[in-house]
Formats: structure tokens, C-alpha cells, sequence
């Protein structure tokens, strides 16, 4: 809390040193990463790469209070590019959620852990994946994770809504088939 | 609203956000209230959210990665820390001044070429010992006047009586410190040459007096006096009866 408090101060003069920006959001971005690639050394790279591209380019950027999005957006653009995606997700309103909403129940939860959270959100369709993982792992709007992905907001309500129904759906197929739990995990 | 409207405005349900103010979501979650089924779902919702979110913050961070971020930066000497524009500007002023202060001590801690006659007179010498260029070559005194005075030089000096015997061989124009000088060419006979420099009176701040000094400088004699607003230097091998000879 001490590196936040001092994020703060340091956002009302408008400016971070390099090592403190690190402190403050290096693990948060690789919780991010971790949620998009599921390989911890994948993952280290992509943060590894947003920090570098921040020093190369993040003087370029007026307002400082946006460096923790500009960081988010910086390694959304990196993991896409690592992927070569050349086709566009469809925009998917959130009347096309699933239309079954499962109930899952609080014991099933008692058996996950981080692991095979990953695990599971890797099942979730991939458009869905990094707007559900920053609704679980930052307190960002919705409004704030349309804009470090770069889609309209309805798209990310959607992707979110989809994203969660499909996690939720998924642990209930878990607890009918354990034996799955520990496979592909990174 | 019905249940399954309520049901997928608080799938995206975040307590404590912006969203929970949201007219539709304030309906839901009435409606949540009022239909047991629905609040049993959004309760189990809930707790799936909070777990699901409690797990995504229990990814485990390596340890290494931080210390491997802040290891790369530095190893590829990237400007981490790079200050803005407005930042780097003290800097570089600092900078500019120092060096601006840097020029201006040199400038004032150098010896100063002062406008002092024996420096004059060692430049005037030195310069026949090694090269001499005249721009007019002629025997007619009237005519280096004229070249001289075209050039800006010095042309209305007056010419010693020893120095009236020689044969001139011409004249050119010198500069001194941005003074013209004249310098008038004499054949002593012997394949020697005698030179007599003009310059401005004003131009040193110490011009010998009317009466002629002999001063060697170098491998020439040289006599110097001031008549006027002229002074003069003679300069020459150096002889016996050197002043009486030519002056």
C-alpha cells in the first residue's frame, strides 16, 4: 500500500521514476498476461516487453495518472501481435449471452485455485478472455477496460457477460469431470 | 424486467463500482429481492464472482521477474527514467551556460594582442624577413602613393632624405589589427632591401616619439619615430650608421 500511496503523491506531480512504475504494476500486469497466455514465460516476456516499450515511449504520454492503462493497453497490443490475429472478433451484444445462466454452487469454488482458474478461462473463447480477465483482476470500469482493449463499450459488457457465462459453465463441467483439472496448465 | 433480464444485468454486477448507480441494475437488483429464485442464483453469483476474482489475484507473480525487468533496462541502456521536454531543459541550459562561461574565460584569461607599438613593429619585421608581396612595383614614389591611397593605405608619409637616395622598388598595402600600413620598398644596392612601414598614429597606444629609436628586432635594425598623425618603422639589415645613412 506504501507503493500506492506513493503512486499517488507521484501522480500529482506528474511523474514516476522507472523502478517505482515497476513496483507498482509489474504484478498486475503479469496476473494479465498470465490470464492471456497461460505460460509463465510467455508471460514474463509480454511484461518484460510493455516495460521496455515504457521506456522507449512512455515519455511520450501527457497525462501520467494513464500510465497503468497505457501499461495495460501496451501489453493487450503485444500479446496480439505475438498472436498475428489478422481477423477482428465480432461484436457481440449482451442479449447474445448464453442463454442458460447455471447455477454454480459455493463448494465447487472451495477446489479451484489460480491454477486452474487459468486452466479454465483458457477454455472461455479467446475474444472473451482478456475483458474477463481484467474485470476480475483490476477494479477498472467498464468503461476504462473498453479503452485500454480499444473496443466499444458494449462489446466489452458482452465479451464479459459471454466470458463469465462460458467460466461458469466450464467449472460446473469441471466438477463432472475432475479428472481434467490438472491437464494443460501451463 | 423479467428473471432472466435481471439475471444478465447482474452477471455484471460489481458491488462498489460506478455500475451498481445504473437505473437497470438498481431494477435487477430489486427484483432480485423480491423473487426468491433469483436472489438465490444472484447470491451463488456472488460467490462466484468473489472466488473467481480472489483467484485471478492469487496468480502467483516469479520472483525474478521484477529484478529481470529492471536488469533489461539497464543492459540495453535505455533511458528509463527519461525526463520530459520541460525537464531536460534545465539541463541542457545548465549545459549551454557552462560552456558559453567556458568560451568567455578563455576568451578573457588569453593573452590580449595588445595594440602596443613593439608588437606592431615585430609583426612589420617579421613579415619582410619572410615574405613580402608588393602590390605596385615602380620607381615613381607618386605612383605607390596613388596605389596606396586607392587601397587605403597610408600614402601621405613623408619619406626620409637617406631613404630619397635609394632606388624604390615599390609598395603594397599591410594590415595591422584592421589598421592599413603602408609599406614602401627600397633597393639598397646590395640586393638588400630596406622597408619603411606607415601606420596611423592613433592605432598604437604608446607610438615612439619624434625622435628616432633603433631597435633590432629579429635580424633587422629598425629605426622608429612618429612625425604627425604618422608612424613610422625602418627596418633594415642592420650597418653601421644605420640612422644617419637613411634618415
Amino acid at each position: 500500500m506504501a507503493a500506492r500511496a506513493s503512486y499517488n503523491d507521484d501522480r500529482g506531480r506528474g511523474e514516476l521514476d522507472f523502478q517505482s512504475l515497476v513496483d507498482l504494476h509489474y504484478g498486475a500486469l503479469y496476473r494479465f498476461a498470465m490470464s492471456l497466455t497461460r505460460s509463465e514465460s510467455d508471460a514474463c516476456d509480454l511484461v518484460q516487453q510493455t516495460f521496455l516499450v515504457w521506456a522507449t515511449k512512455g515519455h511520450q504520454l501527457e497525462d501520467f495518472s494513464k500510465a497503468k492503462s497505457w501499461l495495460f493497453t501496451t501489453l493487450h497490443h503485444a500479446f496480439l501481435e505475438s498472436r498475428r490475429r489478422t481477423t477482428r472478433f465480432p461484436h457481440l451484444e449482451i442479449s447474445e449471452a448464453e442463454a442458460e445462466l447455471p447455477k454454480v454452487e459455493p463448494e465447487l469454488l472451495n477446489h479451484l485455485d489460480a491454477r486452474e482458474v487459468l486452466r479454465l478461462l483458457g477454455q472461455v473463447d479467446e475474444q472473451f478472455q482478456a475483458a474477463v480477465a481484467l474485470f476480475y483482476l483490476e477494479d477498472y470500469s467498464y468503461q476504462e477496460i473498453a479503452t485500454i482493449l480499444e473496443i466499444p463499450l458494449g462489446t466489452v459488457k458482452s465479451r464479459i457477460a459471454r466470458g463469465i457465462a462460458q467460466l461458469r459453465e466450464l467449472v460446473l463441467h469441471r466438477s463432472s469431470a475432475p479428472g481434467e483439472a490438472k491437464e494443460g496448465i501451463g | 424486467m423479467n428473471r432472466s433480464e435481471a439475471q444478465r444485468v447482474l452477471l455484471l454486477y460489481r458491488p462498489g463500482t460506478a455500475e451498481t448507480g445504473d437505473p437497470e441494475v438498481m431494477e435487477a437488483l430489486d427484483l432480485a429481492r423480491r423473487d426468491p429464485e433469483l436472489g438465490r442464483w444472484f447470491e451463488q453469483h456472488r460467490s462466484f464472482q468473489k472466488a473467481m476474482g480472489a483467484r485471478f489475484r492469487e496468480i502467483e507473480v516469479p520472483a525474478h521477474l521484477r529484478t529481470s525487468i529492471l536488469a533489461q533496462a539497464q543492459t540495453q541502456e535505455l533511458i528509463v527514467n527519461r525526463p520530459r521536454v520541460w525537464q531536460r531543459k534545465p539541463l541542457w541550459l545548465a549545459a549551454a551556460l557552462t560552456v558559453v562561461f567556458a568560451c568567455l574565460a578563455v576568451l578573457w584569461l588569453r593573452p590580449h594582442p595588445t595594440n602596443q607599438f613593439a608588437n606592431y613593429r615585430a609583426r612589420m619585421v617579421s613579415g619582410a624577413l619572410r615574405e613580402y608581396q608588393m602590390d605596385i612595383k615602380t620607381n615613381d614614389m607618386r605612383m605607390v602613393r596613388q596605389d596606396l591611397a586607392s587601397r587605403g593605405a597610408p600614402s601621405d608619409y613623408v619619406v626620409p632624405p637617406g631613404l630619397e637616395r635609394l632606388r624604390l622598388t615599390g609598395g603594397g598595402r599591410l594590415t595591422w589589427r584592421t589598421n592599413p600600413v603602408a609599406m614602401v620598398c627600397f633597393d639598397r644596392g646590395d640586393r638588400q632591401m630596406v622597408f619603411l612601414f606607415v601606420l596611423d598614429r592613433s592605432a598604437v597606444k604608446d607610438p615612439p616619439p619624434t625622435t628616432p629609436r633603433l631597435h633590432k628586432v629579429n635580424e633587422l635594425l629598425t629605426a622608429s619615430w612618429t612625425q604627425g598623425d604618422k608612424t613610422y618603422v625602418l627596418a633594415g639589415p642592420e650597418e653601421a650608421g644605420f640612422l644617419q645613412k637613411y634618415l
